[in-house]
C-alpha cells in the first residue's frame, strides 16, 4: 500500500517532529511512504480569507503531486478537511477538475482516521507515561468526524491515562487569520481552553492539529502555565525519534 | 435600526473588557447550551432525520416562495385579514401608523418581532404620538432601559443579570428592589397588565405563517402573546416573507425542532395559532387583524447563492454556541441579528461594505452548523461572503497583497522552499535559544495575549532530503 503523506505547510515550518511522527507511525503499520518533494500548502488560507483564485491553483498542484497514490494521509484535521470537503467546492466551476478533487477526497484522511478505520492498527510504539487530555479540533471533528479515533489510539498505550476536559469539542480560538485579526477575542476564547485544560490537572493536553497546539501552547505559557505539555497526537503515539 | 455594524472591531476591547458582561455572557450562553444537549438527547426519535425534515419544509418553501406567499395570501384574506406587503423596514413603520391611525390607536401593545427592530418601529411610533409598550419579559427591561436594542433574537436581555434588572426596575417602578427572578416577573405582570387592557392594537411577529390555514403561528414562554393577539381589537402580524410553511403538519414539525435548539424545551409553554378575525358568535380573538409580509433584502436572496439562509427558522442555537458571540454579546454585532446568523444576514440586508468585519469575525469552527435545525451551512455563507468583499476590493489592499505573495510562492515550490527555510531561521532566531517568540514584529498582534512557541529551526523538507541523502549513502 503505497501512501503519500501531506506533512502540511505548519509542519514544514514549525514542528518538522509531527511530520517524521506520523512517518514513523505509517512505516510501523507497514505502509510504503512517499513524500512528494515538491508541496507546500493546500491552500485553506487562501480559501478562508475568500482568494478562491489562489486556493484553486494550490489545490491543482496538490491533486497532480499526490496522484496515483493509493491514500493521502494528513497530521491535521483542518488541512485534511480541506482536501475532503472543499477542494470540492473550491472547483466547483470545473467538472474535470472537480471530479479529481472528489476521486482524491475520497483517498484522502486524516491520520488517526486512517490509522483506526483504515489500517486498523492494533499496537502503537509511543511509550509515555502519564495523564492526557485531548482537544477536538473543530475541523477534524465536525467535518471529518474524527473524535473516538484518538481515543482509540491513547487507549492503546498502557501508561496513557486520559482525562476528559470540560467542553473539549469547544473551539481553542485560532481560526487562521483570525487569531491575528480578533487577536483579543481569540485570546479570550483561547483562555476559557487553557482553563479547561488545566482544571484536568492533566500532564498534557494532546491534540491533532498544529494551529490549535501553537495558540494553545502560546496562551497557556503566557498564563504562566509552564507545566503542561502540549502535544501533537503522532508525537505521543509514535514515542522518541529512534 | 440604523446599523452600527462597520464599527465591530472598535467595540470589542470594551466588550471583552467588561467584567460583568463576561460572566453574564458565560452564565446565559452556559445555560442555553446545556439546556440543549439535554433536549436533543432526550428526543425520542432520531434529531438527526428530524433536522433533515426541518430542512427539507423550508426548501420547499423557499425554492417556490411566490407561490406559497400567494396561497398563503389567499387563505388569510379568506379568514378576513389583509395582507400587506412591505418593501423595507420604512415602508414597516409607515404602514403601521396608518393601520394605527385609522382605528384610532394611542397604545399598541408589543410581542416578539424583530421584524420592529429592522423598522426601528418603536422610534416611528413615538414619532406619530403612539405609545408603544413591549409586553415579552425580555423586551421590556431593554425598552425599560432607555430602549437599549435587544443583544439576542430570542433572550433580547442576555447580556444583562438579575441583579441588573432588579436595579433598573426599582427605577422605572418606584418600588422597592425585589431580588428574586419570580419577584421581578410578577412586578412587570401587574405593570403590563393594564396595558393589556388599555390597548387598542397588539402587535407581533410570527415563527411561522401557515399557508394552508392562512395562521400565525406564535411560539411564546410568557403569555403575553396570547394577550397581545387577542385582547386588543386590532391584531398586527409583522414579519419575514420567508416564514411560511405549507401546512400545520410542517408547523408540527418545525415545532420539535425550534424549542429543543432555542431553550432546549420540549415544547414551549404556549404555542399560538392565531387565524383570522373573531368571528360571529366566538369570545375572542381581534376584530381587525393585518398581515405585513416583509422582504427587506429577503426575496434577493431567493434562488442566489445564500438562499439557505431563507431557511432559518430564529432559534438562536447558533449564536448561543458560538464562541464569539460568547465573548463579545450580540451588541457589537451593530444590528438586528447578532451571531453567525447575523453575520450572514447583517451584510446581506444591510449591505456587504456596511459590515466588513462581519464575514471576518468567525473561526469558522462550525459549531453554529453543527447545531442549526434546519443545517444552513453557516461557515460556508461566511466563507462565500469573504470571496465577494475579496473580489469586490473591500479587503485591506495590504491583505490582499500578502495572500497573492504567499500563493505566488506557494505554487513555486524551490521558492517557497526557501523563503520557508528563511522563514524557520527568522523565527528561530526571534526565541533566541528560547523555547517560544514573546514579541513578534510582523504580527504583533498575535504575541500580545500568547506567545508564539519557537520553530525546531529546520525545516521537515531539508530534514527529510537529509535523511533520505543519509541513509541512500549508507545504503551504498
Amino acid at each position: 500500500m503505497r501512501v503519500g503523506l501531506f506533512v502540511t505547510c505548519l509542519v514544514d515550518l514549525m514542528r518538522p517532529r509531527i511530520g517524521f511522527a506520523a512517518l514513523r507511525l505509517l512505516e510501523h503499520a507497514g505502509c510504503e511512504v512517499v513524500v512528494p518533494a515538491d508541496q507546500t500548502c493546500c491552500g485553506q488560507p487562501a480559501w478562508n480569507a475568500g482568494d478562491r483564485a489562489t486556493s484553486r491553483r494550490l489545490a491543482l498542484k496538490l491533486i497532480d503531486e499526490f496522484d496515483g497514490l493509493d491514500y493521502v494521509v494528513v497530521p491535521s484535521g483542518s488541512c485534511a478537511g480541506m482536501i475532503r470537503v472543499h477542494y470540492p467546492e473550491v472547483l466547483r466551476d470545473d467538472a474535470v477538475a472537480r471530479a479529481r478533487a472528489e476521486a482524491l477526497a475520497a483517498r484522502t484522511f486524516e491520520l488517526t482516521d486512517f490509522l483506526v478505520n483504515v489500517l486498523r492498527i492494533e499496537d502503537v510504539p509511543g511509550g509515555f507515561r502519564g495523564s492526557v487530555t485531548y482537544h477536538d479540533s473543530c475541523s477534524g471533528l465536525r467535518e471529518l468526524g474524527v473524535k473516538a479515533q484518538p481515543r482509540a489510539l491513547l487507549g492503546l498505550m498502557p501508561g496513557v491515562e486520559l482525562r476528559e476536559m470540560e467542553a473539549a469539542e469547544a473551539c481553542c480560538g485560532f481560526g487562521g487569520a483570525f487569531a491575528v485579526k480578533f487577536a483579543g477575542i481569540s485570546t479570550e476564547i483561547a483562555t476559557r481552553k487553557c482553563r479547561s485544560i488545566e482544571a484536568t490537572a492533566a500532564d498534557a493536553v494532546v491534540l491533532g492539529d498544529l494551529g490549535c497546539m501553537l495558540n494553545i501552547e502560546g496562551r497557556l505559557r503566557r498564563l504562566g502555565d509552564e507545566h503542561t505539555r502540549v502535544l501533537h497526537i503522532a508525537e505521543i503515539l509514535a514515542g522518541e525519534d529512534g | 435600526m440604523r446599523s452600527q455594524a462597520m464599527h465591530f472591531q472598535a467595540r470589542v476591547p470594551a466588550k471583552l473588557a467588561d467584567e460583568r458582561l463576561q460572566a453574564n455572557l458565560a452564565r446565559a450562553s452556559g445555560r442555553f447550551v446545556a439546556a440543549r444537549a439535554q433536549a436533543v438527547a432526550e428526543y425520542e426519535g432520531d434529531f438527526e432525520a428530524l433536522r433533515d425534515a426541518g430542512r427539507d419544509i423550508r426548501d420547499r418553501v423557499v425554492a417556490d416562495l411566490d407561490v406559497w406567499l400567494e396561497t398563503f395570501e389567499a387563505s388569510a384574506a379568506a379568514r378576513g385579514a389583509e395582507v400587506l406587503y412591505a418593501r423595507d423596514g420604512e415602508e414597516i413603520g409607515r404602514l403601521v401608523v396608518e393601520i394605527a391611525r385609522r382605528h384610532g390607536v394611542t397604545k399598541v401593545v408589543k410581542s416578539k418581532s424583530m421584524l420592529s427592530e429592522e423598522a426601528d418601529l418603536n422610534a416611528v411610533l413615538e414619532a406619530a404620538g403612539i405609545t408603544p409598550v413591549e409586553t415579552d419579559l425580555g423586551e421590556y427591561i431593554q425598552q425599560l432601559d432607555d430602549n437599549e436594542p435587544p443583544s439576542h433574537i430570542l433572550a433580547p436581555a442576555f447580556h444583562k443579570s438579575k441583579e441588573e434588572v432588579a436595579e433598573l426596575f426599582a427605577r422605572a417602578h418606584g418600588r422597592p428592589p425585589v431580588d428574586d427572578i419570580a419577584g421581578l416577573t410578577r412586578e412587570a405582570r401587574e405593570v403590563l397588565r393594564r396595558h393589556f387592557l388599555t390597548a387598542q392594537m397588539g402587535l407581533s411577529g410570527a415563527n411561522f405563517l401557515v399557508a394552508e390555514t392562512g395562521s400565525a403561528v406564535l411560539v411564546t414562554n410568557e403569555g403575553n402573546g396570547r394577550m397581545v393577539t387577542t385582547l386588543p381589537p386590532v391584531h398586527v402580524v409583522v414579519t419575514g416573507i420567508e416564514k411560511i410553511v405549507p401546512t400545520l403538519e410542517d408547523v408540527a414539525t418545525l415545532l420539535r425542532l425550534l424549542p429543543r435548539s432555542a431553550s432546549g424545551q420540549r415544547i414551549s409553554n404556549y404555542v399560538t395559532v392565531a387565524t383570522g378575525v373573531r368571528a360571529a358568535g366566538e369570545l375572542d380573538g381581534p376584530d381587525h387583524l393585518y398581515v405585513i409580509l416583509v422582504d427587506n433584502g429577503r426575496a434577493a436572496l431567493a434562488g442566489g447563492e445564500f438562499a439557505t439562509m431563507l431557511r432559518c427558522i430564529r432559534c438562536g442555537a447558533c449564536m448561543n454556541h458560538c464562541p464569539v458571540y460568547q465573548s463579545v454579546g450580540g451588541h457589537a454585532y451593530g444590528w438586528v441579528y447578532p451571531g453567525p446568523m447575523g453575520a450572514v444576514l447583517t451584510p446581506l440586508f444591510t449591505g456587504l461594505e456596511n459590515a466588513r468585519d462581519l464575514p471576518q469575525a468567525s473561526t469558522l469552527c462550525n459549531q453554529c452548523g453543527a447545531v442549526c435545525p434546519v443545517r444552513i451551512p453557516l461557515p460556508g455563507l461566511l466563507r462565500r461572503l469573504r470571496e465577494r468583499q475579496m473580489d469586490e476590493g473591500l479587503r485591506p489592499r495590504r491583505e490582499r497583497r500578502a495572500l497573492r505573495l504567499w500563493g505566488w510562492l506557494a505554487a513555486r515550490p524551490r521558492l517557497y522552499r526557501l523563503a520557508v527555510r528563511v522563514a524557520a531561521r527568522y523565527l528561530d532566531w526571534l526565541a533566541d535559544g528560547t523555547d517560544r517568540i514573546r514579541v513578534m514584529g510582523i504580527a504583533p498582534e498575535w504575541t500580545a495575549g500568547r506567545d508564539l512557541p519557537a520553530p525546531e529551526g529546520r525545516t521537515f523538507r531539508d530534514l527529510y532530503a537529509a535523511r533520505r541523502k543519509h541513509s541512500k549513502e549508507e545504503g551504498r
